[in-house]
């Protein structure tokens, strides 16, 4: 593809709950055996597992919808995006429903989770930027990566994942 | 634009009609039973009338009929051409000259008339027909009979129109009674055999049934008879009022001709999804019912069901406006481009009468406003240069609008120069969109004028060069949930194509299964669906062409075009679709039903996929996606396609 | 494409009338100057729809629809006359030569438009 030109997409929006002063609530999840968060202000709900309709010819990232109350939902798969492979079916499987600002209108995505587990408040004097070097995920698919316990929690970067997904094409650096 | 002037023609061809009458009379007076020149009288007076009458010259067409009575006897053999019937139809002829050039004194023509002493003008008795069944009541349901004369269909009466001209009058339930229909051997290939048994429900006038059939009244079997009211008992469902609100709602529908009342938008919207909503509800509930043997629930569950589509019928036509009020604001438009331009621009506009949802149509304006800018500006060539390349002086523009299967279609067409590749590659090279000298495909070259802030234009002008370019109108479009695409032929001209939904609501589809995946075709698309032979399967293995009565048709697998990876069904269904020029196959495991799809937008990620237009919650809550036909028929004529490649 | 209609009249205003009506509307449009004109149009091209005149000189109306209806390649296509309301008479000697539909004579071209969209069924 030609190099076209990195589109600004509205992600700044998603880094309002880091720049706002306070303690950010996060909803934490795990997906692959790594422990994800996002903001609890954009989480609409939280469900069981729903009957998948796959789409056909859909990335990876993006290849399945579900009913959520009567809206139609499609299911983001993190692993696809971090290079996990999947995991075995299990009883905790949730499926996290967030709503999110994608270009002009505000969509509703479920992120597969294998487990949620819990509503938490981040410090985010224990957050960093990811680091250049030695990560084993694209460095654009994070946002922060914050201390907690003892555990790390990465906050993804939900529109730059998706980004691909939105047939924006995106600079490779 | 237009200089012709119809009422200019008219008093040239009234002067040389005028002249034959002259001539025909003055030799009339040699020969006065001569048919031929009597002929000619009278079919120049007949035209002169029935012209005149159709450019205002009100005052000819009067004089002239009554001219042309006269000599309808003399033409019926009733009377004959005396001298001096000649002498004063020649100065009736004088006449009609003097009304032809608006300077004729009035007494003249009286003098004239009472010379020929013509009776009193009879009324048309056809006209004093339709003028009393107009005035007979509506009531509250008619039961209609009817059989069309043999000839109809032969004759060119569309009878299929005929019958949803009588839907479109109210709840029309139709059976066709096949009863009358001879044996195979005794049957004459264009004569029309079927008759009709109808219910019709809501109000209509008598007379706008016989405006129906107005051309086969004479000729056709028609009952028409109030229900009476133990019928509409014997089917409760039938009167959806009751009875004492009959009368008031009577009133009601004669009151609404002239009352019309302005909802916001907002809340037909906020119905809609209500509407949407029991639509959902409702299939579930027939599913249930379909699992009991309950008869009770079943009946009742038919009945919602007859409810929720005509209430979705309803809903789905207050919603949709024809687009001529939309494409009317673009005249002046075009003239004020041609005025700012200096170029000669003629607009020709078709399929105004295409019906898009309200909401689809105004957020249309802006795109379509810049689009057209875009095609006098851009794309028209000032008038010289047209000249040097051989074209007509005068540029066209077309906007033309259609319907084709669920979508509306519009296109915003000119014959002018057509997109230079050449620049257009210069200048996304100097802006940074390409590398120089990278090798793109045509249409890859072309989709950069969508990118934004991409802008060809030479030189800015007032018009096009306001930093509004064409991803402004595709990502408008795309809300639509729409596309765009482009053609352009260097030289020729640059045809843009704007795919819509219909509306945003509900549609009748076919609901299929491919694997395991449920999936819905918009019936509107469907022309036949047949089982795939198996040795018709076995024989098109390889190549992507089958046999269907003789002709040749595409078709695409949906089992390999989705991947599936189920064994297939043994007895594969066809479904064949169709736009308006070309058909193909789609080949699935099962054909599961007609299903009221209430059509749900696809998440973002999967409209470039190019094979859905949308998804749907099916009764048993799951989702099902609804298949994009026009893109899948593009895809099937251009041979087949794997899933993936259009992302 | 647009439904392509064969207008038949000897009256050239009315034939630029009609024609500007129809256009205006979005049909595309051929014009025949009598009888004679109408049927070698119509043989050449198949038309959607065909609009005559009844009186028209060296082949009228009539004639014509006879003569189309007699060519197995026109039967079906739906030819509307235009009559004056005195036409009692031709209209159903029109009628009873295949005629689809009529219009009298003198219309608008909002009555022209919906008699066609009526013929067409849209």
């Amino acid at each position: 593809m030609s190099a076209i030109a990195p589109v600004a997409a509205e992600n700044d929006a998603a880094d309002l709950a880091w720049d706002s002063r306070g303690n950010p609530e996060v909803l934490t999840f795990a997906v692959g055996g790594e422990t994800f968060a996002v903001e609890a202000m954009l989480v609409r709900e939280i469900v069981d597992p729903l009957p998948e309709t796959r789409v056909p010819g859909a990335l990876p990232l993006v290849d399945a919808l579900v009913n959520v109350r009567g809206r139609i939902v499609p299911l983001v798969d993190l692993r696809a995006a971090f290079a996990m492979p999947p995991s075995a079916v299990t009883a905790d499987r949730r499926i996290v429903v967030v709503e999110l600002t994608l270009g002009v209108a505000a969509s509703l995505l479920g992120l597969r989770a294998d487990r949620a587990h819990e509503v938490v408040t981040l410090a985010e004097a224990s957050s960093e930027d990811p680091p250049a070097l030695g990560m084993r995920w694209p460095q654009a698919h994070v946002r922060r990566l914050v201390r907690w316990r003892d555990d790390v929690i990465v906050l993804p970067d939900l529109a730059a994942i998706l980004a691909p997904a939105l047939g924006v094409a995106v600079a490779t650096d | 634009m237009s200089t012709e002037d119809p009422t200019g023609v008219f008093r040239a061809e009234a002067s040389e009609l005028l002249d034959q009458v002259e001539q025909a009379l003055l030799d009339l007076t040699q020969r006065p039973d001569d048919a031929a020149l009597i002929d000619s009288v009278f079919r120049g007076l007949h035209t002169l009338k029935g012209s005149g009458a159709m450019f205002g010259f009100d005052a000819l067409a009067a004089f002239t009929h009554q001219i042309e009575s006269v000599f309808d006897r003399v033409r019926k053999g009733h009377a004959r051409a005396t001298p001096e019937l000649v002498a004063t139809v020649l100065s009736a002829r004088d006449h009609m000259r003097a009304l032809v050039e608006g300077d004729a004194a009035p007494a003249a023509g009286e003098a004239i008339l009472a010379r020929l002493a013509t009776p009193a003008d009879v009324p048309d008795p056809a006209l004093v027909a339709s003028r009393h069944a107009a005035a007979s009541v509506a009531t509250g349901a008619w039961r209609l009979s009817f059989r069309l004369p043999r000839q109809a269909l032969a004759h060119g009466t569309n009878a299929l129109a005929l019958l949803d001209e009588l839907r479109s009058l109210g709840d029309c339930t139709l059976v066709a009674r096949r009863e009358t229909i001879p044996p195979l051997d005794r049957l004459a290939e264009r004569d029309c055999y079927v008759g009709w048994e109808a219910l019709l429900r809501g109000n209509v006038p008598r007379a706008a049934i016989d405006e129906v059939f107005l051309f086969l009244l004479d000729d056709m079997e028609l009952s028409v008879a109030p229900l009476v009211p133990s019928e509409a008992g014997a089917r409760p469902a039938a009167v959806p009022v009751a009875p004492g609100a009959n009368g008031a709602a009577a009133r009601a529908a004669r009151g609404a001709q002239a009352e019309l009342v302005r909802v916001p938008a907002a809340r037909l919207d906020t119905l809609m999804d209500r509407v949407g909503e029991l639509v959902i509800a409702q299939s579930r509930l027939t599913e249930i019912a379909g699992d009991r043997h309950d008869l009770l629930l079943r009946s009742v569950a038919e009945e919602i069901e007859r409810l929720a589509a005509e209430l979705r019928d309803t809903m789905m036509v207050l919603r949709m406006v024809p687009v001529a009020s939309l494409f009317g604001r673009f005249r002046r438009l075009i003239h004020d481009l041609a005025r700012e331009t200096g170029k000669v621009i003629a607009l020709e506009t078709e399929g105004e009468a295409t019906e898009i949802d309200k909401t689809v149509g105004e957020r249309l304006f802006d795109p379509l406003v810049h689009t057209l800018r875009n095609a006098c500006d851009h794309g028209l060539e000032p008038a010289h240069e047209r000249l040097a390349a051989g074209k007509p002086a005068t540029g066209t523009v077309r906007l033309t609008a259609s319907q084709a299967g669920g979508a509306a279609i519009i296109t915003i067409s000119d014959d002018g120069r057509g997109i230079s590749r050449e620049r257009v590659r210069a200048k996304a090279e100097t802006s940074g969109l390409v590398a120089p000298g990278e090798t793109l495909a045509d249409a890859e070259l072309l989709a950069l004028i969508f990118h934004p802030g991409f802008s060809t234009a030479g030189a800015v002008t007032t018009l096009s060069g306001r930093g509004v370019g064409m991803d402004v109108v595709k990502r408008e479009i795309e809300r639509l949930r729409g596309t765009i695409e482009l053609a352009s032929v260097e030289g020729e001209g640059t045809t843009v194509t704007l795919r819509l939904p219909l509306t945003l609501a509900i549609i009748d589809g076919l609901l299929v299964r491919v694997g395991t995946g449920r999936y819905v075709i918009p019936l509107a698309a469907v022309e036949e669906c047949l089982e795939l032979s198996t040795e018709a399967d076995r024989r098109s293995v390889g190549r992507c062409l089958i046999t269907l009565r003789d002709r040749l048709v595409p078709f695409l697998r949906l089992r390999e075009l989705f991947a599936t990876d189920t064994a297939p069904d043994p007895h594969q269904k066809i479904v064949v679709v169709a736009n308006r020029r070309e058909r193909i196959g789609l080949v699935v495991d099962q054909i599961i039903g007609s299903h009221q799809t209430v059509v749900k937008a696809l998440p973002p990620f999967h409209l470039s996929l190019g094979t859905f237009s949308g998804a749907t919650i099916l009764g048993d809550g799951g989702v099902a996606l609804i298949l994009d036909v026009p893109r899948l028929i593009a895809r099937g004529q251009h041979g087949r396609g794997a899933m993936g490649e259009a992302a | 494409m647009s439904a392509s209609i064969l207008t038949v009249d000897d009256s050239a205003s009315l034939r630029m009338a009609i024609r500007i009506a129809l256009t205006g509307a979005g049909y595309a449009v051929t014009e025949a100057c009598d009888g004679i004109d109408g049927l070698v149009k119509a043989e050449q091209s198949r038309f959607d729809l065909i609009v005559t005149d009844l009186n028209m000189p060296n082949m009228d109306g009539l004639s014509m629809i006879r003569a189309l209806r007699a060519q197995p390649a026109q039967a079906g296509v739906p030819i509307i006359f235009l009559s004056t309301e005195s036409d009692a008479e031709a209209k159903a000697q029109a009628k009873a030569a295949g005629a689809t539909g009529w219009l009298v004579k003198p219309f608008q071209p909002e009555q022209l438009i919906r008699v066609v969209q009526k013929v067409l069924g849209r």
